[in-house]
């Protein structure tokens, strides 16, 4: 770890304030365990919570959170769920893993739905939802190689985890896909496919590390970032409102950033959504009608779970035929022609 | 008595020297072989008035001279005994073989050597204005763990205060917050005698667990009350210009010129100044300072109340001078950090300064790394910072001593 994790002492009095203090009796609740970053990092846990934020509007349930500020939380918070009459206890991260199979175990009748675990063996009381966010991030990859002027892109984690890399692999090798199909030499720093190893912050929580380390891309010649870093991207979309977008572009991750950080919504080129909102609500909707199924849920380009944001304001900048390349290339990844993983 | 005080200090210099030959020699028969080629280390940036070549060495070559240089000056130090550039020959032999590393790490290759400096300074001001912090209330006796607490009190007020009335009304109120944390502090400490690690941890849990709730109920609800302007840099003329250190020094915003000048106030208040001297005694030996006249309570409340207010300073760069808005623990324990190098600056405002410096550059450092794909994993490289500094400190700093009566409560007779 990078940074000493001081918020662990403070897990206690975090978990006693994020606690939303339930209303009336519903018929269902969905509980949810938040990773480290907040339910407000304006995308991965925010995006999760909207799915029960949107089951809540159109099914009329109850809805709870608890923050993780720390990975020693994570139990904690999950144990204390478990004596709250939960119908879903849905824990947010891959970080969650071992806590999470630990308490589906120990509560074989407890329904648990985690995001980005798979569990082999699978765990008859928990569904796990994964995507296949290298599919969009190879769309991403292309089209940051067919825009940049330097020649040079960039990418960041923020810690080396399989859900974080995944954005990484699939990002590489559509720049590698683009430098094969039109001969060209656009280069990627900050993630090495070889090694497995790259540019990591080591936490999701200092967003000023975000801009530091879209700074050293940038300094290094890259002028289109993409960091896979939760909340500490939004410190690198800073530095590009500052310097300006024919400097540096910044691609988002998980949520379109477009819409969630809107303030500075015009650095974002595009994002690699991974519609965590809509795979958490339909485990909600499934668990509700008594359908629940431990398992596995895989979000693909083919059903929405994962998918490239539009343009927006830099619609007017990408090339009508790198559009068509990219529509083309993802009816291509679907149809199983291309292939992202080699 | 003191011949075995020189007994032990020329056992040092040994050390010292064996250390620096075993550097030298490692140096040689592990980097020098792959280290074909030159490194390449760019000095200007595009946009520079006056663009300097850039800095091509041979890397072999290089690593040989430095291997030589750490023999000789380790060899010195062995055969002489001269204890008293025992820690500049360390500091010195540190650097260069720090030096050869990069080079080694760079050889074939390159990168922005400016830009890392630059960020070496940036990422230096809230370690070194969290050290400062606990400088000015360590001095006067009063142990400081809440720093990180106001550090993260001057974050959230920059960016909520930054949001609705501007940039330098954020900063003021930072520094405010800052402060009354600071009297808080002093009032449960001094008035009531409250342990002070506990007043300190209080401080830290009630500001994470405040900002950590307004920030996820209400700054998601109006975003408008999260979206502070950013103080940007601010070219000094002529002196930006100048290559390698214009950018490096000169280029910078107000929090970096900021921790300077601040670092500069303080040693002068504290060693030149009569209430600088008044502060120390309290912090030394509060008894003597209470009798010949000096208010020992005042002294502490003041100090500490001043220490909040630079501790709130440097909790408004996180929001203000970085990256406009707040988010939950967004310090990141960086007030630790600065309590360490307020320890590794043995109580000194520069020394806490430069302490800070070199952990900034060994951050820094470590992202060229990751970038440059030396064969070391990411995840030591992040280590880079913490073992840079223990080997600065027990080896260049020695042994540093806390103000004498530093954590005791003075109780009046």
């Amino acid at each position: 770890m990078k940074a000493i994790r001081s918020n662990r002492v403070f897990s206690a009095i975090a978990v006693a304030t994020a606690l939303v203090v339930g209303g009336p009796a519903f018929a269902f609740t969905a509980c949810q365990v938040t990773d480290t970053g907040g339910i407000d990092d304006n995308s991965f846990n925010q995006t999760a919570w909207k799915g029960v934020q949107d089951a809540i509007e159109d099914f009329g349930i109850e809805g709870r959170f608890l923050e993780s500020t720390a990975e020693t939380d994570y139990e904690a918070n999950i144990n204390s769920l478990i004596d709250g009459a939960c119908d879903i206890i849905v824990t947010v991260g891959f970080l969650l893993g071992d806590a999470t199979r630990d308490a589906a175990l120990a509560n074989p009748d407890q329904p648990f739905s985690i995001v980005d675990f798979a569990y082999d063996p699978e765990i008859p009381n928990v569904l796990g939802q994964v995507y296949a966010t290298d599919q969009a991030a190879f769309l991403a990859g292309y089209l940051a190689a067919g825009m940049t002027e330097t020649k040079i892109v960039g990418t960041f984690g923020g810690i080396n985890i399989p859900p974080v890399t995944i954005f990484m692999d699939g990002f590489v090798k559509g720049v590698e896909h683009w430098n094969a199909a039109k001969d060209d030499a656009v280069e990627v720093l900050g993630w090495n496919l070889e090694d497995r190893e790259g540019l990591f912050t080591n936490n999701f929580d200092n967003l000023d590390d975000g801009r530091a380390f879209a700074q050293n891309l940038y300094d290094e010649g890259a002028d289109i970032v993409l960091p896979v870093a939760g909340p500490v991207g939004l410190g690198s979309a800073t530095l590009a409102d500052e310097l300006g977008i024919d400097q540096l572009k910044i691609i988002g991750v998980d949520a379109d950033l477009y819409f969630t950080d809107t303030e500075r919504q015009h650095v974002y080129l595009t994002s690699i959504t991974k519609r965590m909102d809509a795979t958490v609500r339909a485990v909600i909707e499934a668990t509700m009608k008594g359908e629940f199924e431990g398992g596995l849920l895989v979000g693909t380009l083919e059903n929405g779970g994962v998918g490239l944001a539009p343009f927006h304001d830099m619609d007017g900048l990408v090339p009508d035929d790198l559009k068509a390349e990219l529509e083309a290339l993802r009816v291509g990844i679907i149809d199983g022609s291309i292939s992202v993983s080699d | 008595m003191s011949v075995l005080l020189d007994k032990a200090r020329q056992r040092q210099t040994r050390i010292t020297g064996a250390v620096l030959i075993a550097l030298g020699v490692l140096i040689a028969v592990f980097f020098a072989p792959d280290a074909a080629g030159s490194a390449t280390f760019r000095l200007s940036r595009p946009n520079d008035v006056w663009p300097v070549p850039n800095l091509v060495v041979p890397g072999g070559a290089f690593i040989y001279v430095v291997s030589a240089l750490l023999v000789f000056l380790g060899a010195r130090q062995f055969a002489r005994g001269a204890a008293r550039w025992s820690s500049l020959s360390l500091g010195v032999g540190l650097a260069i073989a720090v030096a050869a590393f990069l080079v080694w790490a760079t050889v074939g290759k390159s990168f922005s050597l400016s830009g890392m400096l630059q960020a070496s300074l940036v990422r230096a001001v809230p370690i070194a204005l969290g050290g400062l912090a606990g400088v000015l209330s360590e001095r006067v006796a009063v142990v400081n763990i809440g720093i990180e607490g106001m550090l993260l009190a001057g974050a959230f007020t920059g960016a909520l205060v930054g949001s609705l009335a501007g940039g330098v009304a954020g900063l003021l109120a930072a520094v405010a917050v800052g402060g009354v944390f600071g009297f808080v502090l002093a009032a449960l400490v001094v008035t009531y005698r409250m342990d002070q690690i506990i007043a300190g941890v209080f401080i830290n849990l009630f500001v994470l667990g405040l900002t950590s709730y307004i920030s996820s109920q209400v700054f998601q609800e109006y975003r408008a009350l999260n979206n502070a302007p950013v103080f940007r840099a601010i070219e000094i003329p002529f002196l930006s210009d100048i290559p390698v250190i214009g950018p490096v020094f000169f280029n910078q915003n107000l929090f970096v010129y900021g921790a300077f000048i601040l670092a500069g106030l303080a040693t002068y208040y504290l060693f030149h100044t009569r209430l600088g001297l008044r502060a120390r005694a309290v912090g030394e030996h509060p008894r003597a300072a209470d009798t010949l006249g000096i208010n020992v309570y005042r002294t502490r409340f003041v100090n500490v109340t001043v220490a909040g207010m630079v501790a709130g300073f440097g909790g408004a760069w996180f929001t203000l001078g970085s990256v406009g808005r707040f988010d939950e623990g967004m310090t990141g324990g960086r007030g630790f950090i600065g309590l360490a190098a307020m320890i590794f600056g043995r109580w000194h405002p520069v020394g806490a300064l430069l302490a800070a410096l070199v952990f900034g550059f060994a951050d820094s450092l470590q992202q060229k790394l990751a970038l440059l794909r030396t064969p070391i994993p990411s995840e030591f490289l992040a280590m880079a910072p913490y073992i840079a500094t223990i080997i600065v400190v027990a080896g260049v700093v020695g042994r540093a001593r806390a103000p004498a009566a530093d954590g005791k409560p003075y109780v009046k007779e």
